[in-house]
């Protein structure tokens, strides 16, 4: 049997609260400063949480270039094409006309429907009293409106983003809510492994931050209602931690079988080593207190990286900050790595910019790949209180200098879907292949 | 590499409960597609569609509480993955099997599933709340709790069919729910059956579901040009659209250990998969046909099958003349002359969108395991597009016991699937 290809991380785009592109993110993500302020894409002072992290100061069409294309495109998907441009101009590689079809697309796309003014003229013209009557629709033009269809499809941002950048390989969009992101990184791992693709341009977008998004977790009291103080509303593992903060935003890799990314000479951030998946099959909003289900997700991570829990350095956690994540995480954190749990540096990229729901993971995902190349552990903002059933190694305060060898994500999900990342630094491959492993 | 067999298959929509009464009802010329009755439809352009007769939600779930936790989409999946798991005989075995045994067991048995629907529907509940507080958003927010289902979201959620399955059979494998439009299911047949190759399953469900004939999406495919204003005439002289369906199927794959252990029936194997795209734009296709014939040739060698060796092809055939068009000009490509007996299925159980390339496999795999190649009881006179293509309106016989299903979406994707059936 031949050896198994090996992936590497060559491309990273990132558009997020904390910045828009992955230098400015990533420097805010190592000063720890929170990015949740009062929300300003709508009026939003009658909810029950009225903050929210948004992406600030962005504009689509510099980058992109291409009016048309962006109409086809609703904010988050916007968020994605920059992102992802980010991450091809990154890896200084794109698809030919001869390469096009060895190149796969795999996203994490945000919950798809209409944007909330189109909701809102549906509902006048046809529920005015609030009862939905069908017949209402068929002189309303946002009912006729391709263009407002074409943006709520579940493939529009695929379809933006192969049409984009000519990818004409395996292309698939998933949705396991907050997992979304890692899952789509991890299937577009394997497409490279089973010789699928060679290049993948892979990743996750979402923007919630609307009146009918908001409301969803306004409802299930998820976000934290820390209305007078935003920049603290989101801290992981604090005592008194009470929800999440809702982020926005798209995270994006250029993926590549790791020999071609050798010979061509590029850049490798790490190795995109393994995927560990698992569902939880509690409860639909929660994990077992034990940590049953992502237990097994980062056993299956280190697993299929050919590592051992003693091989891990950093966890960059789902750390959400609601009460209940945060403590079957830890649990499940302390099951994994046995006795020396402390000996690995934990944090929450969440303390800083917010929960980025669909596209969480894939951004994690690139975080984890700067630590690596930087040596640096980001910090885990606003925890002043440790909460004790928390027992883990918070990266505090401030970045940790370290060799990191290899290192975790995790992105749990609503719906009981978990999802675990590896990665390991490009330094520990190199010897690896060397060793004929 | 070991096989990989299927001891489950379900399917729900129009025609049925279960493949064998769908079957019967395409071998007996019979089209399901009538005037719609979720709504007064008679002034609208397009009336008709292929909705699941008598529909009752808590009976088809067996389970009247969690009605209010998911929509009619997941109604069907959660059905259509239940009779699956319970055919393939994996309750009765779990249920034999001590604490940790049966902890191994969940571990070692995924999901996948592919989801469409409801994107328009969901926003419905917000109707009666936006409408007593007009277009003040400040009010939306104070009298979001008094009028709006504190569940809300949960019922929304894409991932619900994956969840509710996963906790009633207690399934903690590899798993994974796609959201990629109409090559969702087909896609989630493909991710599953790689999950057993590479030995991170022991079995696993796949699960495919989609409730499209809403309003709103019916009278947006309507401004697209896609769909008919009454019949489906796949590759026909006279086609001009498709026609909405809705409902959901499953198969239960494994390896043959697994299946050998429980002494299951093996109705099929499954041979192999390819997914290829056109990225030409959302509603773009190209006319040679080049996604469809690419993904058809992954899945061959994936297979390590010849073109000849294929029995018949459960086609697309969603009756848009460019579809159609494109369709067979990617069979041509691929097969030439020696083209085996081609049907499909939209003319009587409508296009089921996310759900439409399992509902398919698992038609394909009945019919293939009768020895049948379903008639399209809707063609009259081949389209000058589609003459060459090797597709009939009466029944005829398979030509091997090797079963190609095609799948084709918005974005130009494009997936194919080879399965044996056993007969």
């Amino acid at each position: 049997m031949t050896a198994r290809r090996r992936v590497a991380i060559t491309g990273i785009g990132l558009v997020t609260p904390a910045g828009l592109d992955a230098a400015s993110t990533w420097a805010r993500v190592k000063a720890a400063k929170g990015c949740g302020g009062p929300i300003t894409l709508f009026d939003a002072s009658g909810f029950s949480t009225r903050i929210a992290a948004e992406v600030k100061g962005f504009d689509s069409l510099p980058p992109i270039d291409d009016r048309k294309l962006l109409k086809y495109a609703s904010r988050a998907h916007r968020f994605a094409l920059a992102a992802a441009d980010q991450a091809i101009v990154d890896a200084g590689i794109r698809p030919t006309q001869q390469d096009a079809a060895r190149w796969g697309c795999v996203v994490g796309a945000g919950m798809m429907t209409i944007a909330h003014p189109e909701i809102a003229a549906i509902q006048k013209a046809a529920a005015p009293d609030g009862d939905f009557q069908a017949n209402g629709i068929l002189q309303e033009p946002v009912a006729q409106d391709v263009m407002a269809f074409s943006r709520s499809l579940s493939t529009a941002g695929i379809s933006l983003l192969l049409r984009r950048f000519g990818i004409r390989g395996y292309a698939s969009s998933v949705h396991t809510a907050c997992a979304s992101g890692g899952q789509a990184v991890g299937t577009a791992l394997r497409l490279i492994r089973r010789g699928v693709a060679d290049r993948v341009l892979t990743g996750g977008f979402d923007s919630m931050i609307s009146p009918v998004g908001l409301s969803g977790f306004c409802l299930l009291s998820a976000v934290s209602p820390d209305n007078d103080n935003p920049e603290r509303a989101s801290r992981p593992f604090d005592l008194t931690r009470n929800g999440f903060l809702l982020g926005e935003g798209a995270g994006f890799l250029v993926l590549e079988e790791w020999n071609s990314a050798v010979q061509r000479g590029a850049t490798i951030y790490a190795e995109l080593a393994g995927d560990g998946n698992s569902l939880s099959s509690y409860r639909i909003t929660d994990s077992h207190p034990s940590g049953d289900g992502p237990i097994q997700a980062m056993r299956r991570a280190i697993t299929d990286a050919g590592a051992e829990q003693s091989d891990i350095d950093y966890l960059n956690a789902h750390g959400t900050s609601t009460p209940m994540n945060d403590r079957s995480e830890c649990a499940a954190v302390n099951v994994v790595f046995e006795g020396r749990a402390k000996e690995v540096g934990v944090s929450s990229t969440k303390s800083v910019m917010g929960h980025l729901i669909a596209a969480a993971g894939a951004v994690e995902a690139g975080i984890c790949a700067l630590a690596i190349r930087d040596g640096l552990m980001p910090p885990n903002a606003n925890l002043q209180q440790l909460d004790p059933d928390c027992d883990v190694n918070i990266v505090r305060d401030a970045p940790r200098s370290a060799r990191i060898g290899m290192a975790l994500s995790n992105s749990l999900g609503f719906g009981g879907s978990n999802s675990c990342l590896a990665f390991r630094n490009p330094e520990e491959t190199a010897a690896l292949i060397a060793a004929g492993r | 590499m070991s096989r990989i067999v299927i001891t489950g298959n379900s399917a729900i929509c129009a025609a049925g409960l279960d493949p064998a009464a769908i079957v019967d009802t395409l071998t007996a010329g019979r089209s399901m597609v009538g005037p719609i009755a979720g709504w007064d439809a008679e002034k609208w352009p397009n009336s008709q569609a292929a909705e699941v007769p008598d529909y009752n939600g808590g009976k088809l779930l067996g389970d009247r509480k969690l009605l209010k936790l998911v929509r009619r989409s997941d109604v069907f999946g959660i059905y259509a993955g239940t009779q699956a798991i319970e055919q393939a005989g994996l309750p009765a075995h779990t249920q034999a099997l001590d604490a940790a045994s049966a902890a191994e067991y969940a571990d070692q048995t995924g999901c996948y599933v592919g989801s469409g629907g409801g994107a328009f529907e969901v926003n419905y509940d917000f109707f009666p709340l936006m409408a007593e507080s007009g277009d003040s958003l400040a009010t939306f927010g104070t009298e979001l709790p008094n009028t709006v289902n504190p569940m809300w979201l949960l019922r929304s959620l894409p991932n619900n069919v994956l969840c509710h399955v996963s906790i009633r059979n207690q399934l903690k494998g590899p798993n994974g729910c796609i959201t990629n439009h109409t090559t969702s299911g087909i896609l989630s047949v493909i991710e599953s059956a790689w999950a057993l190759r590479e030995g991170d399953a022991q079995r696993v469900v796949a699960i495919a579901h989609d409730a499209p004939i809403e309003p709103q999406t019916l009278l947006y495919l309507d401004q697209v040009g896609l769909v008919s204003k009454d019949v489906l005439r796949p590759f026909d002289a006279r086609h001009d659209g498709c026609v909405l369906g809705e409902g959901a199927a499953a198969l239960v794959l494994e390896t043959e250990a697994s299946a050998n252990e429980r002494g299951a029936t093996i109705l099929g194997e499954y041979l192999g998969g390819g997914d290829a795209s056109e990225g030409e734009g959302i509603f773009c296709i190209r006319d040679d046909g080049d996604g469809l014939s690419r993904a058809i040739d992954l899945a061959l060698i994936d297979a390590g099958l010849k073109p000849s060796d294929v029995g018949m092809i459960v086609a697309h055939g969603n009756g848009t003349e460019q579809s159609d068009a494109s369709e067979t000009a990617a069979l041509l490509r691929v097969f030439g002359k020696d083209m085996p007996p081609v049907t499909t299925n939209k003319w009587s159980i409508g296009h089921l969108f996310a759900s439409s390339g399992l509902v398919d496999i698992a038609i394909g795999l009945e019919a293939g395991r009768r020895g049948v190649v379903p008639g399209v009881a809707t063609l009259d006179q081949l389209a000058p597009s589609c003459a060459e293509l090797n597709v009939t309106k009466q029944n005829r016989e398979t030509r091997t016991d090797i079963v190609l299903v095609l799948c084709r979406g918005f974005a130009g994707t494009n997936a194919a699937v080879l399965l044996r059936a056993v007969r």
